[in-house]
Formats: structure tokens, C-alpha cells, sequence
């Protein structure tokens, strides 16, 4: 950790020949773990993007035959148009929990009851939320009878090509923003009474020390939650997706890792469902590039 | 007309009474130091007149408006505060010119009030820097230069100094004082240290419980206080305090020595319990003569002051100048009745 936080003090070495020897062999366990459970895996998973592997025999060489039909294939397209428009709805994500944090942290009533019970979602296996969510949300559900008796007509949440990616990034929201909150939350309570104080002597009205002062001191935090959900939604909707959609219908719900493990799984094909896998992986190593670089960005502040 | 009335101001958080009746007047261009134990309520007492606390009863004056219940902004007064609460993500220019960004004064006329007080408080260089990259003690002269910039009719300093190690503490109180001399604005100081409350004040506010038990200038407090609380608070080393007994309308007994008091005019009963206070630095010149043992020097060069007792339950401190006794010396002190102070079983003073 030192020596990659601290590149000018790399080259110096400290302790004598022995020790250095003796400190290698404290590394060597993590160093193994890293390296089967991570490094070889990832490789081993590019080599198999090359090939056209099925999963019964070992596959053959194909070079980048496997990205080159990724580029042709409408499931992956539709998947990753699904991804962009995930992407889009990010800021909900994100003001939802802080809007309703920042309530909670200026003291509405109730504010430690809310805290629970917007929480609570979080701790449900996302297979019961999808099964609460499906008794909710399917044609004959509770959603269209309470439609029904204001007079409007029911609409097929889930059925329907136009609304079912909304209403299952809307069930995902509901099951997680919970740790959002919280984050915002405890972000809140670092910041000074005393700033805020200074901004209201200043002459800030209430919106405006919402706006100059709260909103630019919690930025990192801002950052931080946008960061954390998107990884968490390119990652952990399988369980959902799997229990209210399966990727349906057509691929109006099909997000990557489900595309994943459909080739993997149900097509048998092992070769492409890696290929699909690394451009994922890609996907998500850009977005920790930006955090990376927003994290020590904000090492100033 | 006076810049601040307090008219019987209260303050309770449920049944609990934090500020217990404060009537106070203070007069343009004073510097007024609120001083206290912690708990006493002198910072509520300054929040509630920067319209951070609210008043549960009584009034706030603040240059013949009343502003009981107006908002902070509108009270003509700017605070400095003990953490100094700068923003973190403005530069220190942006700091010193966020209010009167937010009373939308046009950018030429801001950049020239803020470069002013910089150039009073001597961090022109710092003005494209941001809080982070300061140093505590320039923290501080930002936070006091955002209170200057807005021209305030009153200032107000909460602990201003409590976060700033020993020298730079007594660096700033100065450039505090300069500054008071050079702005001639009102300011409201509190602090727990008498020693800052002393130095920079002209009138001194001594708070306990939620009451001011003396108001006076700093002299004042020190020669004549009111009560034992006063005169042990203020003073460093602080007043000995010590029991005694009357034994005469103006004589009294301390431990096993014999006392005659013939400047006091009120007149004790025999047998009446009594403390009696005197200062270490008064226990070396004239008067009744008494041997102590030093059990404990602490020795500062120019001075000593030097711990013993004068018999059991009776310790004493005493300031020994141009001595250098030590640990188990025989030494002599003076008491002069005319030094003496004299208080009741409740702490007043008897005169």
C-alpha cells in the first residue's frame, strides 16, 4: 500500500537483504490468493474469449471471432442499449436518497422511523423482492386493481416491451436506495453545524446554504454513491431480472451479465458467454478508472 | 444610543433554565468580553444574540431595532466561530466574499472589500487558497476577515482562539486587540480564559448558572469583586480562599491565627462562618507576620509561586518575587488586613 500511495519513495529500500526476504514470504499468501482466485481466472477467461469452447470439448482457436459476431448480434446490442439507458436514469439513484437523507438529517418527525424503514429493502434477497415485486406488478396484480378502482386502465408492467426495463430498474431502486441513504446520511453528519450556522449569518436563505454550501461540501459523497450504484446495478440485477422478467420480453430486460449467463448456461456457449464477460469487465474498469480519478481529485477537499 | 440591550433575556431547553434573566447594556465601539466556566451559558448567551438560539423570553436590542425574532442576517452582526466553519470548497477570497455575493453586491466592489480586509489581516497571499492548504491560525484570520468584510455593527467571537496552541494564542489575542483599536467596532467576546477575558476587555461579563454575577472592567473585577466566585475566577494564580471564623464585630480567626479587620464596615457576629480570600501576589509586603513551610515550588524565573499551607484545610499559594525559595524552606509571609477580601457563608462580599 505504501509504496504504490507513495511513488517517490519506491526506489528506497529499508531493512537489510534478509529482511527484505523475510517480508516477501509475509506477501507471498496474498500474492497467491490474488493470483488464482483473480489474476489467472481473468486470463484464462480472455483465452477463452478466443475461442469457440462449448463447454463439452475444448474449442478451437477463433482469434476475435467471438467479438467480431458480438458487433452483429441484436441480443448484445439490445443489452447494451438497456445498459445506456440504465445509465441515463442514474440521477434518480442518486437525488432520491439525498433528498430524502437531507430531510431526514434537517429533522423531519418520524425522521429514525423513515431511516428503517427505507432500509429495510436492502437486507431482502433480491429473489424475494422479485417475488413481492411479481404479486405487485403482473397483470392480474395489486398495482393494476388499485388502477382499477381510480377508473384507469391496467397496463402489463413487466409484459410490455415499453415499460418493463422501468419497472424493474424502479423495483431495484426501491430494494437499494436504502444504502445510499444511509451513506448520505452519515456524510451529512460530518459536515459542521457551525458552517451552516456561518452560512445563515452570511445572509444564505435556506436554499441557498442548500446550494452553496451543503451540495458542494457533500460532492465527494455525490460521487462516491453515483460510483458505488452504477457498479451495483451493472452487477447485481441477476437475481431480479431472473425472478420478475428473464431478460424478457423479447430483450427489453436483458442487461449484460444476464446475457452472460444465458450463452454460458442455457446456449452452451462458454467461448462467447467470456467474450461478452470481458467487454463487461471493461465496461466496469472504466468506471473505476473514474473513481479513481474523482477519488483523488477530491484528496484536496 | 447604545448598539446592544439585553432586556431580561431567559433561555430554557424544556425544564431546564440555561440563561436565567440578563439585563446588560453595552455601548458602541466596546469591547466586551462574556466569561465563565463551561456550562455557564456564555456561548448560548452570544448564539441568542446572533439569532442562532432562540429567546425564550425578554428582549434583544441591537442599535434601537429590537430583533428578538429576526432572522441572523438581518441583525447587522457577524460571528466568528471557534472552529472558524470556513467552507471547504471556496477559495479564501470566495470565503471572505460569500455574503455579499449573496446580497448580490456587483464583483468589482466585492473584490475590493475583501482585498481590504485581507490587507488588514495581512493574508493577501492566501486569497486563491483553500481552507484545507492553511495553517490553523490563518484559518482563524480568514474567519475573522469574512466577519470584516460585511462591516458588521456588531462583532461577535465565540472561543475564538481555544483551537490555536499557546503562542499563537497570545499572537492572535493581540492582533484581536489591534484590530478593535483600528475598526472601533462594537465586539462581544466569550471565552473561559480569564487571562484573554483580562487583557483584551473593556468591560468583563461574569456568567454562572445562566446569571451575570459581575459586570465591571477588568481592574474592577480584580480589586473589588462582588462575590467569592469573582474573586477566586479572576486572577491567575486565582484568589486563596480559605475558612475562617469570626470572632468580633471586625475580627476573625484563620486556622490559629488571630485577625483584626478595622477598614471593614459592616460588622460580623462572633462564632459567624467566613471566607476569607487574598491574593498570592499580596502575601509579601506589610502586615501580620506568619512562618509557613513550602511544600511545592513552581518556579517561573521572574517570579515563584510557591504551595504550603498555613495549617490543616488551610493551603495557600503564594507569589514569591525576586526569591528563589525551595522544598521544605521556612518562609515568611504578610498578611495585610487591607488586602484581605471578606465573604459571607453564600460568597458575597462584606466590605
Amino acid at each position: 500500500m505504501t509504496t504504490t500511495a507513495q511513488p517517490q519513495r519506491r526506489r528506497r529500500r529499508t531493512g537489510s537483504r534478509a529482511e527484505r526476504r523475510f517480508a516477501l514470504l509475509f506477501l507471498l499468501p496474498a500474492v497467491a490468493l490474488v493470483l488464482t482466485f483473480r489474476i489467472v481466472p481473468l486470463l484464462w477467461g480472455f483465452g477463452l474469449s478466443l475461442t469457440d469452447a462449448t463447454g463439452l470439448q475444448q474449442g478451437q482457436f477463433i482469434g476475435l471471432g467471438n467479438y467480431a459476431e458480438m458487433a452483429g448480434d441484436p441480443n448484445f446490442r439490445a443489452a447494451m442499449r438497456n445498459t445506456v439507458i440504465l445509465l441515463l436514469t442514474l440521477p434518480v439513484w442518486v437525488l432520491l436518497p439525498m433528498i430524502l437523507a437531507s430531510l431526514i438529517h434537517l429533522g423531519v418527525p418520524g425522521g429514525r422511523l423513515y431511516r428503517s424503514v427505507y432500509f429495510f429493502p436492502a437486507v431482502l434477497s433480491s429473489v424475494i423482492v422479485g417475488s413481492i415485486f411479481n404479486v405487485v406488478l403482473r397483470y392480474d396484480g395489486a398495482l393494476n386493481a388499485l388502477l382499477g378502482f381510480a377508473g384507469l386502465p391496467a397496463i402489463d408492467w413487466l409484459g410490455s416491451g415499453s415499460t418493463a426495463l422501468l419497472s424493474l430498474l424502479t423495483v431495484q431502486l426501491w430494494a437499494t436506495f436504502g444504502m445510499s441513504l444511509l451513506i448520505f446520511l452519515a456524510g451529512l453528519s460530518t459536515l459542521s453545524s457551525e458552517m451552516i450556522e456561518a452560512a445563515r449569518l452570511d445572509g444564505a436563505r435556506l436554499w441557498q446554504v442548500w446550494g452553496y454550501v451543503i451540495l458542494p461540501a457533500m460532492r465527494p459523497i455525490i460521487e462516491f454513491v453515483a460510483v458505488v450504484t452504477t457498479i451495483g446495478v451493472l452487477t447485481n440485477m441477476f437475481g431480479l431480472i431472473y425472478v420478475l422478467t428473464a431478460g424478457g420480453p423479447g430483450t427489453a430486460t436483458t442487461l449484460p451479465e444476464f446475457l452472460i449467463w444465458l450463452e454460458q448456461g442455457q446456449m452452451g456457449r462458454p467461448g462467447y458467454a467470456a467474450a461478452l464477460s470481458m467487454v463487461l469487465f471493461a465496461l466496469m474498469a472504466g468506471i473505476a478508472w473514474i473513481q479513481i480519478r474523482i477519488m483523488s481529485r477530491n484528496a484536496g477537499l | 444610543m447604545a448598539d446592544l440591550i439585553l432586556n431580561d433575556v431567559r433561555k430554557s431547553f424544556g425544564s431546564t433554565d440555561v440563561i436565567r434573566g440578563v439585563d446588560l447594556t453595552i455601548e458602541p465601539g466596546e469591547f466586551v468580553v462574556f466569561v465563565g466556566p463551561s456550562g455557564c451559558g456564555k456561548s448560548t448567551l452570544l448564539r441568542m444574540i446572533a439569532g442562532l438560539e432562540e429567546v425564550t423570553s425578554g428582549t434583544v436590542t441591537i442599535a434601537g431595532t429590537d430583533v428578538t425574532e429576526a432572522e441572523p442576517y438581518d441583525r447587522g452582526i457577524a460571528m466568528v466561530f471557534q472552529s472558524y466553519a470556513l467552507y471547504p470548497h471556496m477559495t479564501v477570497a470566495e470565503n471572505m466574499g460569500f455574503a455579499l455575493r449573496l446580497a448580490r453586491v456587483p464583483v468589482p466592489e466585492r473584490r475590493r472589500a475583501v482585498e481590504e480586509a485581507a490587507r488588514i489581516l495581512q493574508i493577501e497571499p492566501l486569497l486563491d487558497r483553500k481552507p484545507a492548504q492553511l495553517s490553523g491560525g490563518q484559518r482563524q484570520r480568514v474567519a475573522i476577515g469574512r466577519a470584516i468584510v460585511r462591516k458588521p455593527r456588531v462583532f461577535l467571537f465565540d472561543e475564538p482562539l481555544s483551537n490555536l496552541d499557546a503562542e499563537l494564542r497570545v499572537q492572535t489575542r493581540i492582533e484581536i486587540a489591534r484590530l478593535h483599536a483600528a475598526l472601533g467596532a462594537t465586539m462581544i467576546y466569550v471565552t473561559h480564559d480569564q487571562t484573554e477575558a483580562m487583557t483584551l476587555a473593556d468591560r468583563i461579563v461574569v456568567l454562572r448558572g445562566g446569571v451575570v454575577e459581575q459586570v465591571g472592567r477588568p481592574t474592577d473585577l480584580y480589586d473589588d469583586p462582588d462575590n467569592a466566585f469573582v474573586a477566586g475566577f479572576i486572577g491567575s494564580p486565582r484568589m486563596n480562599l480559605l475558612p475562617a471564623r469570626a470572632t468580633g464585630p471586625q475580627s476573625l480567626r484563620l486556622g490559629t491565627l488571630d485577625l483584626t479587620l478595622p477598614q471593614l464596615e459592616s460588622r460580623l457576629t462572633a462564632g459567624q462562618a467566613l471566607t476569607l480570600g487574598v491574593r498570592p501576589e499580596h502575601l509579601q509586603d506589610a502586615g501580620q507576620r506568619i512562618e509557613m513551610t513550602v511544600d511545592v515550588v513552581e518556579q517561573l524565573g521572574s517570579t515563584a509561586f510557591v504551595h504550603g499551607a498555613l495549617g490543616p484545610d488551610l493551603p495557600l499559594v503564594v507569589e514569591a518575587r525576586g526569591s528563589r525559595p525551595a522544598m521544605g524552606d521556612r518562609i515568611t509571609i504578610a498578611l495585610d488586613p487591607a488586602r484581605l477580601y471578606l465573604f459571607d457563608n453564600d460568597g458575597q462580599r462584606l466590605r
